[in-house]
């Protein structure tokens, strides 16, 4: 409590603390009438009033005996209580300097003893006082009794005051967030803890076409597409069980009976115990965003369906253009299977949709690599080209060297090499140390190896020029007698080329 | 008697390619359709034993529906042959499986081959490592 002698408030301090309040000129309440009255019959005065002392004017929120809702400062008694600590008795004002010349002391039948006890704003500023008044004096004054009666009935009335305020302030709050919650694009929801709704702006009512109050409790789920409506209630039902935030997407009904992809996501707010009090909600209409994405998604897999197409009927071309010359057949046959596998590897790398993807595997080197050696299975269904090591993604960059380098390799292992014979098989390595990527392809079970062949054919070139021209790695050949052992030593980098750029990028 | 096939495709170069291949495989080649209405046609004026359908036709992605149809109310065994096997990935009732386009002709002997034998209930020892059987 700030004592008045020290006080650290002004006057500007005092006003707009009385300003605050949002008491002045307000109607009479029973709650402060009751308290003039009580006070009155307790210090036996005919009159009590709960004065609130304004800039110019002192106004009465309750008063019994006075007759009046106001009075002009220059005649106010509360005005010098304002000055005093906490509480101003003047027992016979006439003797009192301070009022001996007051109208209101020396009129006909005037005013005689006064008691007034401050109302202290929290900061201890005085907006005015409860005070007692009678036409005759009582040079005893007011008894213990009476006094802390007074003081006690004072902290009431700024109690009341508070109180007040403080509706005040959350009636405001309440319009503002009305307010946000009205203008926003998007539907605002709030419910209890238990999930029952109890709130919708202007916004949801106005989408949906219903009236405020037809879709509290759970009536809403009535909006929801049928199909959405058990999902929807699964998910909510565990954020309300962990109060976990609650995001879904579902159809809604709008007022026109069509029903629009809407993205509902909910957080709860919690008291100072941690438990929740109110979840608050919006939904999202992502109709038009979800047409867009299924727009794209369409473009993208047209783009996909044409890009695979295009290898078939170049295959389809090439093996029509060689039927005119059987002497081309062989050559034919060995550049077809060349264009399968670059689509095969095309299939793996290529932008997928959910359903453009590759029904086989994951899009990584590994799953790649298993397709493209699948014709190469043995009879009883068991791969001959056994995968080991470390996994890895790949780019379209890479997928045509990849795809050439292999399909060159399993393709001379079937001719001359380990798959030429039935018990013949082949394990492919693949390895990822610190920079670089080996693959080690090792056969075993062929035909016994003399040595490098005298003349390396257009399958060896080619695989050259992929690893060493197109990948940036080194390829070597080891015409070891058990078997053939080529080792590819790739930049780690080289697989995926547009990624390890965006990375130093 | 060789059994009767029906190319169902609409890229005419692909179409041409498949049915050579076939001729040389020793098959009848029903006709060529490159929509689903045509391909209803000559399955009403002709006995078919196996229809390879392409899911992309000239009047639309209708090569699911027609597989579906001609497998399950037409009695023909239906072998999809399609650049996007992903679009058939869980399988269509009646069909046999999917052959991944662009292929070779040894991966399509053995596809037809492995097919007829469903056909005629002949036991098959394992599928060819390319065509991929749905259940």
């Amino acid at each position: 409590m700030t004592d008045a002698s020290t006080s650290t408030w002004t006057e500007a301090d005092r006003l707009k603390a009385l300003r605050a309040t949002g008491i002045l000129d307000t109607d009479r309440e029973p709650a402060f009438d009751d308290i003039v009255e009580l006070a009155a019959s307790l210090c036996e005065t005919p009159v009590a009033v709960v004065n609130l002392i304004d800039a110019e004017r002192q106004w009465f929120k309750a008063e019994v005996g006075l007759g009046v809702r106001e009075t002009p400062l220059e005649t106010s008694f509360c005005r010098h209580a304002l000055l005093e600590a906490d509480r101003l008795v003047v027992p016979d004002a006439r003797e009192d300097a301070r009022f001996a010349c007051n109208p209101l002391v020396t009129a006909e039948g005037g005013f005689r003893f006064y008691a007034g006890v401050l109302l202290k704003s929290d900061d201890g500023a005085p907006l005015g006082t409860l005070c007692v008044l009678d036409v005759v004096p009582r040079p005893e004054g007011l008894t213990p009794v009476q006094l802390r009666a007074l003081e006690v009935m004072a902290n009431q009335v700024m109690t009341l005051l508070d109180l007040r305020r403080g509706l005040a302030r959350e009636r405001a709050g309440n319009a503002r967030f009305d307010a946000l919650a009205d203008s926003m694009p998007q539907m605002v929801w709030s419910t209890r803890p238990d999930g029952f709704h109890d709130y919708f702006n202007a916004r949801w009512h106005e989408f949906t076409g219903t009236t405020p109050g037809s879709t509290d409790g759970a009536a809403w789920s009535d909006l929801f597409h049928p199909e959405d409506r058990e999902r929807a209630w699964d998910v909510w039902r565990e954020s309300l069980a962990t109060g976990e935030p609650y995001e879904i997407e579902y159809r809604l009904r709008r007022h026109d009976g069509l029903y629009r992809w809407t993205l509902g996501r909910a957080t709860a707010i919690r008291d100072d115990e941690g438990e929740i009090v109110r979840w608050f909600g919006t939904c999202t209409d992502i109709d038009d965003l979800k047409q867009i994405e299924r727009g794209k998604e369409l473009v993208s897999q047209e783009l996909s369906h044409r890009i695979k197409n295009i290898f078939a009927v170049v295959s389809a071309l090439v093996a029509l253009s060689a039927r005119q010359h059987p002497e081309a057949k062989a050559f034919s046959q060995s550049l077809r299977t060349r264009i399968n596998a670059l689509a095969r590897a095309h299939e793996f790398v290529r932008p997928h949709t959910e359903v453009s993807a590759p029904s086989v595997g994951a899009m990584t080197l590994h799953a790649f690599l298993e397709a493209m050696f699948r014709p190469y299975t043995g009879v009883q269904g068991t791969p001959r080209v056994l995968l080991s090591g470390d996994d890895a993604v790949f780019d379209d960059q890479a997928a045509t060297s990849v795809a050439l380098l292999f399909h060159e390799m399993a393709t001379n292992a079937a001719k001359y090499g380990a798959l030429s014979e039935p018990d013949g098989w082949v394990t492919l390595e693949t390895r990822k140390a610190d920079d670089r990527f080996i693959l080690v392809w090792r056969e075993h079970g062929g035909p016994p190896v003399t040595g490098a062949p005298t003349r390396a054919g257009f399958g060896t070139t080619l695989s050259t020029l992929s690893v060493e021209g197109q990948l940036g790695g080194r390829l070597e050949r080891l015409w070891l007698a058990e078997g053939l052992v080529v080792k590819a030593d790739l930049p780690a980098t080289a697989l995926s080329r547009r990624r390890a750029a965006l990375k130093t990028a | 008697m060789s059994a009767r096939i029906l190319i169902i495709e609409d890229e005419a170069l692909v179409a041409m390619e498949l049915k050579f291949a076939l001729l040389d495989l020793g098959y009848q080649v029903v006709g060529l359709a490159a929509d689903a209405p045509t391909a209803l046609d000559l399955v009403r004026e002709s006995e078919v034993d196996l229809a390879l359908v392409d899911i992309h036709l000239s009047d639309g992605p209708t090569g699911i529906e027609l597989g579906r149809e001609l497998g399950q109310e037409r009695g023909i065994t239906v072998l999809f042959m399609t650049a996007n096997p992903g679009m058939v990935r869980d399988g269509v009732a009646g069909a046999v499986g999917v052959l991944p386009k662009p292929t070779d002709d040894y991966a399509i002997q053995s596809a037809v081959e492995y097919a007829l034998q469903r056909r005629k209930g002949e036991p098959t020892l394992y599928a060819p490592p390319e065509l991929q059987v749905f259940n």
